[in-house]
């Protein structure tokens, strides 16, 4: 008996547990990765910030190892793509430049900040320098630069951009970084490129009172060039068009809060100042804003105050100077000059700050609707260009424009957690207010790869973005 | 028919046909039934009628006590939209189990009953760190129904019966992850059901000796949690102040089934079930959650469901080989409830096929049930589009496949 059921048993308990074995479905072959008709085999990034991986106003070790470049490359990796180097801060310098970090909350609920400055990669301070990257480079990624600047010999020596000087061969100090581009381009067979944006953010961020814009034409005819040495040797690649920078944080956050402190406190209007030119309580830079043209969260009004006005706009009303010292400050000018500035713009500091003409809140700190417009413009004729010789070369265009115009309005799920345009608690932008966070980056390198994917009928892998984390709070 | 023809007919209905319903639902209430694709409700197999229809339980020829026990073995496969890697799940095992006793006199018309069984559950595991774990991470739902049953058999040929349904224990615990701007953190919700009450009725209909049909209506139950427990780990004290939540009530309906089917009996020997089920789904609009205190800036949650009635088809049938051994086999064929674009990682439901098989071997008044089933769930993807379309960005993008294997034993003693 006990043989007979062990004999009947046996079987059945076999079927089972090859039954079990085959259970398991397999869906993993559906989604093989494919280069398709692109190589990914030697991948080079050209940029500015956004592709160095700069973030909270700093270039450090974590920015670098989260930056878009290093996503796509970890990515194009499953698909046929080969080693990919960045200029890695090592982790003894980890801090890199410095950058900002989240401290806290005032009571009402301001985020407060500190800069990091340990563990720097700084070897000289004047002029700035950081810790030299002699090895292969990759990400060619240089915070700041322009599309202007990319033909400017000596643009990576020491008195130059201290990003590229890093990265710049001490035997070519002079090397342009069109030039440098050029030699990588000879042996990469893909290639990312988002330059541009610096070539109108600076005006933007400094309130219209600093930094001008490029020319379109200079512009188109750079761009022309470096996609032109990109695709010389064959290279398939993907642009990035440049984003409408008034949807970034730096500019929606202060404006929403300083409009119903105003409304609250029933003032109907304030004074700015507007533009860099010289010229008194009488003169065209100074203007009259009515509380309800300061721009809300909902979009009415115009008006934008930057991420910088937001620990002087509390002084409204006071007889104060502190804000213009801040703003002299940043010109790196001898203290000594600050009198001689005060009386080129007619600034009184013993009149109301903000409410008379005679201290009115500095133009650094305000985004007006004109200087908007210009922004505005040129991004418009900027994204232009960017989009008309990427169509020529066959290139994928990843439309960062219409895209972070989309997340503005309406955010972005990404796998089913909600990540908005809004400061700090939006997870996409980090404390600087215009960089992305390793969530904003992941974001931007899987929107790349569904571009890339598009064009070139590949099948690279998206990550999931919510691997990569929002602004870092304090522990 | 010969066991060899039967085996081949059963082979061939593996690749088309059932177990679970659709949804969350589970009918695996009786041993044979499940060898036979789950028909049951124009059939007089055994105390298991008192599920199927308790109509029939008057044309039961033994009382008896029968009790079965199936091990679900849920096997799945994920890939998030855009991504090329496969999570599978924490492979878990439930076991829904069922327990009757007929008692009535031999040769009267009456019969009464007692029916323990498990009609709706699920327990899922992802794996660590899946795309979806701020939808869920974990989740297992229980319930445990009585039913004392009634069955009066009006005439030689047709008998009605009712039961009172008592969902006598009913639990939840749904567990996910909390997304923070830096880390994860984890809530999970855990609670029991309310004790409550609905019906299961049905007609039997024997015209002839070859023939049979049955109706039955089971109700809906509100399952309802009241006072759950909201646990939170792995917050930073940071954010502490935001999940503020200790308690949750929440309600989940049970849905009403409608059943129809046909029992033919060529020979003695043979016997052909077909049933076809109508689960009232669309009944199951949203899930919500109501707190006590806040989570994030909210004290309820509310995700769109949507679900709609769904459609089961079951074919089966059992072959009486010798004195003591019966063969059974059969098919199912189970409409999803879950629209496009509302699929939740709680139930990755498609349409299902099954396949069955089953056997009895008697020894006098004991018998031993065996049961076996395939069931494969459809391949189901659904898009980020769907979700924004829907408004149910809540859960994930991508596309699921799932198979479950259910072996079943079932013990009878007949009096």
């Amino acid at each position: 008996m006990n043989t007979y059921l062990f004999r009947k048993v046996t079987p059945l308990v076999a079927l089972l547990g090859l039954g079990l074995t085959a259970c398991q479905p397999d869906i993993e072959d559906d989604f093989r990765a494919d280069k398709g008709s692109a190589d990914f085999s030697r991948y080079i990034a050209v940029g500015n910030s956004l592709t160095a991986g700069f973030s909270d106003g700093g270039l450090y070790l974590e920015g670098q190892q989260n930056s878009y470049p290093s996503i796509l490359a970890q990515q194009f990796s499953l698909a046929g793509g080969g080693e990919f180097n960045q200029p890695l801060f090592t982790e003894a310098q980890s801090n890199g430049s410095g950058y900002l970090r989240l401290t806290g909350f005032t009571a009402a609920g301001t985020p407060t900040t500190a800069n990091v400055t340990t563990n720097l990669a700084v070897r000289s301070a004047t002029p700035l320098l950081y810790t030299r990257y002699d090895g292969r480079v990759d990400n060619l990624g240089v915070p700041g630069i322009r599309l202007s600047d990319i033909q400017t010999p000596g643009y990576g020596s020491t008195q130059g951009n201290p990003y590229f000087e890093r990265i710049t061969s001490t035997s070519t100090p002079t090397q342009s970084y069109f030039q440098r581009v050029k030699a990588e381009a000879a042996t990469a067979t893909f290639f990312s490129n988002w330059l541009g944006n610096n070539d109108v953010l600076g005006y933007a961020t400094a309130g219209g009172a600093a930094n001008i814009i490029t020319n379109v034409d200079t512009f188109r005819l750079k761009n022309n060039r470096i996609i032109n040495v990109l695709t010389a040797s064959g290279a398939k690649g993907v642009v990035a068009t440049i984003p409408d920078v008034t949807n970034v944080p730096f500019f929606t956050t202060v404006g929403p809060t300083f409009r119903a402190t105003l409304a609250a406190a029933s003032v109907p209007g304030i004074v700015v100042q507007t533009g860099s030119a010289f010229g008194g309580p009488t003169s065209t830079n100074r203007k009259q804003v009515a509380t309800t043209d300061i721009r809300d969260a909902s979009g009415s009004g115009r008006q934008l105050f930057t991420l910088l006005s937001s620990p002087f706009l509390g002084l409204l009303n006071q007889r104060t100077g502190r804000a213009w010292r801040y703003v002299y400050a940043q010109s790196g000018q001898p203290a000594a000059g600050f009198s001689l500035f005060l009386t080129a713009y007619g600034i009184d500091t013993t009149a109301t700050f903000g409410t008379s003409a005679g201290n009115p809140i500095p133009s650094l700190f305000v985004l007006d609707d004109v200087e908007q417009g210009l922004v505005r413009t040129a991004t418009t004729s900027f994204n232009s260009s960017i989009v008309a010789k990427a169509n020529e070369k066959g290139l994928a265009v990843f439309d960062a424009n219409a895209f972070f115009s989309r997340v503005a309005t309406s955010g972005i799920v990404t796998n089913g957690v909600n990540n908005t345009a809004a400061f700090i608690a939006g997870n996409l932008f980090s404390l600087d207010g215009v960089h992305p966070t390793p969530r904003g980056y992941a974001v931007v390198a899987n929107e790349m790869i569904r571009a890339i994917n598009a064009k070139y009928s590949a099948k690279v892998p998206t990550v999931n973005a919510n691997d990569y984390r929002g602004v870092r709070f304090p522990q | 028919m010969n066991l060899k023809s039967l085996l081949l007919a059963g082979g061939a209905l593996l690749s088309g046909s059932a177990a679970w319903a659709g949804g969350y639902q589970v009918t695996l209430a009786g041993i044979k039934n499940n060898g036979m694709g789950g028909v049951g409700v124009g059939l007089s197999l055994d105390q298991a009628a008192m599920f199927y229809n308790p109509g029939a339980l008057a044309m039961v020829k033994e009382r008896g006590v029968q009790i079965g026990a199936n091990l679900t073995l849920a096997r799945n496969a994920f890939v998030a939209e855009g991504g090329n890697q496969q999570r599978q799940l924490r492979n878990t095992v439930t076991t829904p189990f069922s327990l009757y006793a007929g008692f009535g006199p031999s040769e009267g018309k009456f019969r009464a009953g007692i029916a323990v069984y498990t009609p709706f559950g699920s327990k899922l595991q992802y794996a660590d760190g899946w795309e979806g774990r701020t939808s869920l991470t974990d989740i297992d739902l229980k319930s445990i129904f009585v039913q004392p049953t009634v069955s009066y058999a009006i005439t030689d040929q047709l008998s009605v019966g009712a039961g009172l349904v008592v969902l006598a224990y009913g639990a939840v615990n749904l567990q996910r992850d909390v997304p923070l701007p830096d880390s994860y953190g984890h809530i999970e919700l855990d609670g029991k059901a309310e004790t409550k009450m609905g019906f299961n009725a049905g007609i039997f209909f024997k015209p002839s000796d070859k023939l049979s049909v049955g109706i039955n209506y089971r109700s809906k139950i509100d399952a309802q949690v009241k006072d759950g427990d909201v646990t939170f780990s792995g917050i930073p004290a940071s954010f502490s102040s935001r999940f503020q939540a200790t308690r949750f009530s929440a309600t989940l309906p049970l849905v009403a089934t409608t059943s129809i089917g046909i029992g033919i009996m060529p020979n003695e020997k043979l016997t052909i079930g077909l049933d076809a089920n109508l689960a009232q789904w669309s009944k199951y609009r949203v899930l919500r959650f109501d707190f006590d205190q806040q989570i994030n800036g909210s004290t309820s949650s509310e995700s769109k469901r949507f679900y709609q009635d769904a459609l089961t088809f079951r074919l089966g049938g059992q072959y009486k080989l010798t004195e003591g051994l019966t063969v059974r086999a059969g098919g199912v064929y189970d409409e999803t409830p879950v629209k496009d674009g509302y699929v939740t990682p709680e139930t990755p439901d498609n349409d299902r096929l099954s396949g069955t098989l089953g056997a009895s071997y008697a020894f006098g008044k004991f018998s031993v049930d065996l049961s076996g089933q395939f069931v494969s769930i459809k391949k189901r993807t659904e898009t980020q589009a769907d979700l924004l379309n829907n408004g149910t960005t809540d859960r994930i993008a991508g596309t699921y496949k799932t198979n479950i294997v259910i072996p079943g034993i079932g013990l009878n003693y007949a009096f």
